[in-house]
């Protein structure tokens, strides 16, 4: 009860301390003038009376202070006053204060832009409902579960018939971006589309906010179409009555069924403009057990778990074994859909944080530095102090609000930082990591930020506090700052300071350094192709004006007329650029030769269909027999060029050209080899590409090729020329994405850049800190050596040994700091191991520059305090 | 005297607070008035031991207070014994009259003659 009384009471006082203090007052005031009446009713003069009052009575100040005392709340009060104080000697020193509070910023808002992306990437969950219980399903082979592959349209059905595990499985024909033109005339534009399986929405649980989601019965190619919230509004005004009007879409009618909530995006492909039904008709696909081309992803029934879904998998798999005997795999491998999602990026996020929470802890040790710097120069105001009563509480009380009071400062501008770090991240990160687009200045971030900084000022306060604490006033008093060797102590600590900083400084540095040398050798991986000086975009025919043979004569006729173009080696078509990842696998299969209709003369082929003079265009060279020409057309038999790896599995021993295969739903002739190609940028090998001519394959599906273009010009002087060209043939068409080819190909590296990237700026920043560091405490080892240096020189010693002196001194900081990062570097291999790239870890070449280049940079920092020791006038110091 | 009030002082003045404050509500110089007037001037309660006091004594639930205007018409802070304080007060008498009067019996004590002395 009095306990609750005591605390309401307190916090009464808190926040009502302006009036406590003022009816206080007031209160005293009347007893002094009561007192002061009683005296004069005693014959006394007003004067007179007041005054012996309050002789009486004491100082009112100090009754007012013995009340705050007993109010309970005097900590803050001191506080506060701490605070004033803090203030104030930080602002009698602004160079510190400035410093202090500036690199504090970076340090506090650095952490948090790069907590903010860990937060929104890996720790928040997905945003639909019970996200625990989607997963993604991909192929698997039974022999390397590692694998993971997309599926085929049967398999998917099976998966959709037989699975109890799952509530609901829905497909995404994600397997190339799917884009359509809408509008008409000059109006045309072209949006997202993503083909789904009618389960889809019950899947993420989200239902189109108007209108329906779509039925199994329009999984046939349907004309429907369900728009995002954002299409809604440009295209129909978000009038309710979208819904049953049609759009136009690549020239096709479609009725919208419905419309999606505003902010829903799409797990996996992101943000999506319309959703149409996916074609899943059986038999569509002659090859289909054999076509993988299906995002799978499934919701488990609430009561089932992820394992207990694999052995269900596992047992249908079985089954499917028999059922498909020709289809290349049976097993099917679930993951948590947000850990499929989140992938590779958890790694480098992780990384990042590491290397930020480095770099945060390098500025507090400067920080804690310079204040022990500052310490010796206030040891004689705190001896004073403590001489004169101070209790060394208060002082160490003292010295961590102004601590605080510096770290609270640095969140400020620690905040602003953030948020501008935070746009820097989304805008590098964007495209090579998930999920960053939510992210946003939160007030969770805010707190974490205030937190980081408190947990700062402890980090660099609590040091020079407790020094502080154990001040001796009688030593240093006295000592009068006479001592040549005083501070030795303190030297000795600052120096080990420098030293962890150098090693943390040392590991961000081999960290970048190893990035940097990853880069160099995924640059020198041979790609097959030679994608400089080549402009790619992407060309959509519509189908309601183009059908099969006009689309394969309007592609031939681009390339035909871009390569008359001044400048233009030569143009043609792909349907997925060389190294951007794996597209079409299809099962091939050796038809003659010494593995004719053998299992081991069956590959997953990669399959591409290619227009124009597409080997000459990216640079893949022919090996033997022909490339494709005009004779290789509908009416001609059916032809492929295939790569070295295909004709060296599927032929062995003897010439693939001549010899025959079977892939895409029938048999084809081989007239001709070139050279392997990467599937991406690591330069990965596939188990071979089949080359199919657009001239004959038109009619398979609208392709939608990539068209390529090998000048010996500017790209962007090219890309406007070909827009008028295409312009000229048929204005309605979009160039759409024109970009350089070696950057469509870099694309698969931009989670590695990113990385690289925030690595360095967070390395060159410890570097920076690390040479403050050094060069503080090195100056600071002049300035209480100047008698030392000064008797040195009387004595006959020259200015370059003295020099030599300072800068082995600092060599020798630095050999210890990076001694012990050396350690560090390697205990983290591991965790750098997933960054690199064809080096290793603890690459020597990498570990010595990195070494070399501390040592630079310190050497660097040495100079001028070495530079300043041989300034000495022995005179001045010896008199 | 600046020095602090001991333990048993500021307990006294506390009890002696209460007590004045049972007969009825009164404001800080009013308190120190009647105590000093029925110790029949032997304590001279000041502001500085006054004051907390009764800041202490609030804290704890004894007392509510409440701006009242005085028979002079000037406004002053009065202080009213709660239902706790007046607990109090009998549980602080209590003790008191125990302890004084142990005093007494130590303090009048006489040395008697040891009659079993050989």
């Amino acid at each position: 009860m009095s306990v609750v009384t005591d605390i309401i009471e307190r916090v009464r006082s808190i926040i009502f301390r302006r009036r406590d203090e003022r009816e206080l007052a007031e209160e005293l005031e009347f007893h002094t003038a009561m007192e002061a009446a009683k005296l004069e009713r005693r014959g006394l003069s007003p004067a007179e009376a007041r005054r012996q009052t309050s002789l009486a009575l004491g100082g009112v100040e100090r009754v007012k202070d013995d009340v705050r005392d007993a109010r309970g709340t005097r900590f803050l009060h001191d506080g506060q006053r701490d605070m004033a104080f803090a203030l104030r000697t930080l602002l009698r020193n602004p160079g510190f204060a400035a410093v202090a509070i500036l690199t504090l910023a970076v340090g506090i808002g650095g952490t948090t832009a790069v907590y903010s992306a860990v937060d929104a990437v890996l720790l928040q969950p997905l945003p639909y409902q019970q996200p625990g219980q989607l997963v993604r399903l991909y192929y698997t082979d039974v022999r390397r579960k590692e694998e993971r592959g997309v599926v085929t349209p049967v398999h998917f059905l099976d998966y959709r018939q037989s699975m109890g595990a799952f509530s609901s499985i829905a497909a995404l024909f994600l397997y190339s971006e799917s884009g359509a033109d809408i509008g008409t005339g000059d109006d045309v534009r072209r949006i997202r589309i993503l083909p789904v399986s009618a389960d889809y929405f019950d899947v993420v649980r989200v239902q189109p906010s108007i209108g329906r989601p779509f039925s199994r019965d329009e999984e046939t190619d349907a004309p429907a179409v369900v728009l995002s919230h954002a299409l809604w509004k440009e295209q129909f005004g978000g009038k309710p009555s979208a819904v049953g009007q049609s759009l136009m879409m690549n020239g096709r009618s479609f009725t919208v069924a419905g419309v999606m909530p505003d902010g829903f995006a799409d797990p996996l492909a992101g943000s999506v403009d319309a959703w149409v039904p996916g074609d899943l008709r059986p038999g569509r696909d002659p090859n289909e057990a054999g076509n993988h081309y299906l995002s799978v992803i499934a919701r488990l029934r609430p009561d089932v778990t992820i394992a207990r879904a694999q052995a269900e998998l596992d047992q249908l798999g079985a089954t499917l074994a028999q059922r498909y005997p020709n289809a290349r795999y049976a097993g099917a491998r679930l993951d948590p859909l947000k850990e499929d999602i989140v992938g590779d990026s958890s790694k480098p996020l992780e990384i990042m944080l590491g290397a930020v929470a480095m770099v945060l802890i390098l500025i507090c040790v400067n920080l804690a530095n310079l204040l022990l710097v500052r310490g010796t120069d206030r040891a004689r105001e705190f001896a004073l102090r403590s001489a004169l009563g101070a209790e060394r509480r208060r002082l160490v009380r003292q010295t961590l609000i102004e601590s605080l009071t510096l770290a609270l400062a640095g969140d400020v501008g620690g905040i602003i930082v953030a948020y501008f770090a935070m746009k820097a991240i989304v805008a590098i990160g964007a495209g090579s990591i998930p999920r960053l687009s939510t992210l946003e200045l939160e007030p969770r971030l805010l707190v974490f930020s205030l937190v980081i900084a408190s947990l700062s000022a402890l980090g660099f306060g609590l040091w020079p506090a407790l020094r502080a604490a154990r001040t001796q006033p009688g030593d240093i008093l006295r000592e009068q700052g006479r001592s040549a060797t005083s501070g030795g102590v303190q030297m000795r600590l600052r120096q080990w300071l420098v030293v962890s900083q150098v090693a943390l400084a040392f590991v961000l540095l081999v960290g970048a350094g190893l990035l940097i040398a990853s880069f160099q050798r995924i640059r020198q991986v041979p790609l097959g192709v030679r994608p400089e000086g080549v402009l790619a975009f992407e060309l959509h025919l519509p189908e309601a004006r183009y059908d099969s043979i006009a689309r394969a004569r309007f592609y031939e006729t681009v390339a035909g007329r871009i390569a008359a173009l001044p400048g233009v080696v030569a143009a043609g078509g792909v349907s997925k650029l060389p190294a951007t990842g794996d597209f079409n696998i299809w099962g091939t299969q050796a038809l003659t030769g010494p593995l004719a209709n053998l299992d081991r003369g069956n590959i997953a082929g990669q399959n591409r269909v290619v227009s124009g003079r597409y080997f000459e265009a990216v640079g893949i060279s022919l090996l033997d027999g022909r490339l494709f020409d005009e004779h290789d057309d509908a009416s001609a038999p059916r032809r492929v060029i295939i790569s070295r790896a295909a004709a060296e599995r599927m032929f062995p021993g003897v010439r693939a050209v001549g010899q025959s295969l079977t892939t895409g739903g029938g048999p084809r002739e081989i007239v001709g080899v070139v050279a392997d190609v990467a599937l991406d940028p690591q330069g990965r090998s596939g188990e071979g590409y089949v080359y199919h001519p657009h001239r004959q394959f038109a009619g398979d599906r609208n392709w939608s090729l990539v068209q390529v273009v090998r000048t010996t010009g500017s790209l962007e002087q090219l890309q406007g020329e070909v827009r008028r060209l295409i312009a000229s043939l048929d204005p309605q068409l979009v160039m759409y994405k024109p970009m350089a080819l070696t950057e469509a190909i870099g694309r698969g590296e931009a989670q590695r850049i990113f990385t690289l990237r925030l690595l360095t700026t967070f390395a060159g920043v410890a570097l920076g800190l690390a040479a403050l560091g050094l060069f503080g405490v090195l100056s600071y080892g002049v300035r209480l050596r100047r008698r030392e240096f000064g008797i040195r020189m009387a004595l006959g010693a020259n200015g370059g040994s003295i020099r030599r002196m300072v800068l082995r001194e600092g060599m020798v900081v630095t050999a210890i700091g990076v001694a012990i990062g050396l350690l560090g570097a390697v205990a983290l291999s591991r965790v750098l191991a997933s960054l690199v790239f064809g080096v290793s870890t603890l690459d020597p070449r990498v570990l010595a520059s990195a070494a070399v280049f501390m040592a630079l940079v310190a050497g660097f920092a040495a100079y001028l305090p070495a530079h300043r020791a041989t300034s000495v006038e022995p005179s001045s110091v010896l008199q | 005297m600046a020095g602090e009030p001991g333990e048993l002082l500021q307990g006294t003045l506390e009890m002696m607070v209460l007590k004045t404050l049972s007969l009825e509500p009164m404001h800080g110089w009013g308190i120190a008035q009647r105590i000093q007037q029925m110790s029949n001037d032997v304590f001279l309660v000041t502001q500085g031991s006054l004051y907390p006091a009764l800041i202490r004594m609030k804290r704890r639930g004894w007392l509510t207070t409440s701006w009242r205007v005085t028979e002079n018409s000037r406004r002053a802070r009065y202080y009213e014994l709660t239902a706790a304080g007046r607990r109090q007060l009998g549980l602080e008498q209590a003790s008191w009259q125990r302890a004084s009067a142990a005093v007494n019996w130590v303090m009048n004590a006489r040395l008697v003659p040891d009659g079993g002395r050989a």
